[in-house]
């Protein structure tokens, strides 16, 4: 037998080959220092390899991941009931909240005649965010839902119905097309996934998320990013709730002010 | 896999999460692998997993469960390649911890491993995933070739030319010689 090629002793070395031909080569490795040290270097580059993707084994599943593992099954299984609370605290709608009306209004014509730069001319600027930072997991785990539905390879998502109570967020003045919605789990409680379109490509879907949080105080708005992917979110009255998009954050800004101005209102 | 109920839609996909469930963790690590990316990754594993609940009528009893899941994850991943036209973007820097407390000898092994993970991407896609499945995770070249649909040999030899460039790309960036070194002596 010919000195082994480096394909012939990775295979030894990967425990691939057959009595006779790992006798072989046990011989030749016993013979010849050259390739004694040859195969030493190839098993230790390859414990390498191994220890370096190690840790990712001792990592926390994300829980974005055990929902999606858990897939129809867990969302057939369990009622997002979300009427009820908003039922509590639905109020008359402040004045206070209303003058983002027209804003709105306003950025939405401007915005689907000549794109979003107009709208920061006519809307107020936003207020400074709170100082509570989501979780990075959290902004992480809403940027990848944005991604996932985004791409352009994924298949045609597949939507859930929307539970019975759910009074879904108009975001048409802001030119987005609700294309359907998705249960799944945000820190733990079930949240519904509100998906919106538009053909203005400058800019691209919005998500909603909208999820329980009962055992969360209220917070302000906090600002993230995920890749390219900015997520406003903030808690209010035991719900979670974000606005995600690769739009700039003075448009998510504002849907959030509408969003916000229509589920106190609900 | 063998005796996984699979009479009744919901049973199946019941059986078919806890199976998800138990892979996550290596599906992440072949992701990883794969992408070089931990959100590309999981968004790449939360997709297969998306995909094995609607087509779980497809697997075949008796066959191993992880091995579908693997490819389902290859064949997405090897799709989106595509369709990006194998654009890659810039890996994330995390695993990388400058300034924390660590131990110097341990940040430098950090370091080395993480060029290990930077010298694997520098690999063509199928090499990657050869190297991800047998010497990452451990499955036979038989296992490995049935997930990637190529015969064994071709197994083989993409093992053999990744093992290689592998060990020239530490060898030329002393990545492997530090590592070793480092991980030996922080025991």
């Amino acid at each position: 037998m010919s000195k082994p090629t480096d394909e012939r002793l990775i295979a030894y070395l990967d425990g691939e080959l057959d009595d006779g031909e790992r006798a072989q080569i046990a011989h030749w490795l016993e013979q010849d220092g050259d390739l004694r040290q040859r195969a030493a270097e190839l098993s230790e580059s390859a414990a390498q390899l191994r220890a370096a993707f190690d840790e990712v084994l001792r990592e926390p599943v994300p829980e974005r991941l055990m929902a999606a593992a858990h897939g129809s099954a867990a969302a057939s299984a369990t009622v997002v009931d979300l009427s009820a609370a908003r039922e509590q605290r639905a109020k008359p709608r402040t004045r206070e909240r209303r003058w983002w009306v027209a804003p709105a209004a306003a950025a939405a014509i401007a915005g689907v005649i000549v794109g979003i730069g107009i709208s920061r001319s006519v809307l107020p600027e936003p207020t400074p965010v709170a100082s509570v930072t989501p979780p990075p997991t959290f902004v992480e785990n809403l940027g990848g839902y944005y991604r996932y539905a985004t791409a352009a390879t994924n298949e045609a998502t597949s939507f859930d119905k929307l539970p019975q109570n759910f009074r879904l967020p108009d975001l048409k003045p802001w030119g987005l097309e609700f294309r359907g919605s998705r249960f799944i789990m945000i820190e733990g409680h079930e949240a519904q996934w509100l998906v919106y379109s538009t053909d203005n490509k400058a800019l691209g879907s919005v998500m909603v998320f909208v999820g329980n949080s009962p055992d969360r105080a209220d917070t302000g708005v906090t600002f993230g990013t995920s890749g390219n992917v900015n997520v406003l979110s903030w808690r209010s009255h035991g719900h979670t709730y974000a606005v995600t998009g690769t739009v700039d954050t003075h448009y998510l800004w504002n849907i959030h002010n509408d969003l916000a101005y229509q589920f106190d209102g609900i | 896999m063998g005796n996984l109920p699979l009479s009744g839609r919901v049973a199946m996909s019941v059986s078919v999460s806890d199976q998800l469930i138990a892979v996550l963790p290596r599906m992440r690590r072949f992701a990883r692998g794969l992408t070089g990316s931990a959100v590309e990754a999981d968004d790449l594993v939360q997709a297969a997993c998306e995909r094995a609940l609607t087509r779980a009528h497809q697997f075949q009893e008796g066959t191993r469960f992880d091995s579908w899941m693997f490819r389902i994850v290859q064949t997405i991943w090897i799709d989106q390649l595509r369709a990006r036209d194998t654009r890659r973007e810039e890996a994330e820097e995390e695993g990388v911890h400058l300034g924390t407390d660590e131990p110097g000898r341990r940040v430098e092994a950090r370091l080395a491993l993480e060029e290990v993970r930077n010298a694997l991407q520098d690999l063509p896609p199928e090499q990657r995933a050869a190297l991800m499945l047998v010497t990452v995770d451990g499955l036979s070249y038989k296992e490995a070739a049935e997930i990637a649909e190529v015969p064994v040999g071709t197994i083989m030899s993409r093992l053999a030319r990744a093992r290689v460039a592998l060990q020239a790309r530490l060898d030329a960036g002393g990545g492997l010689r530090r590592s070793t070194e480092n991980v030996k002596a922080d025991g």
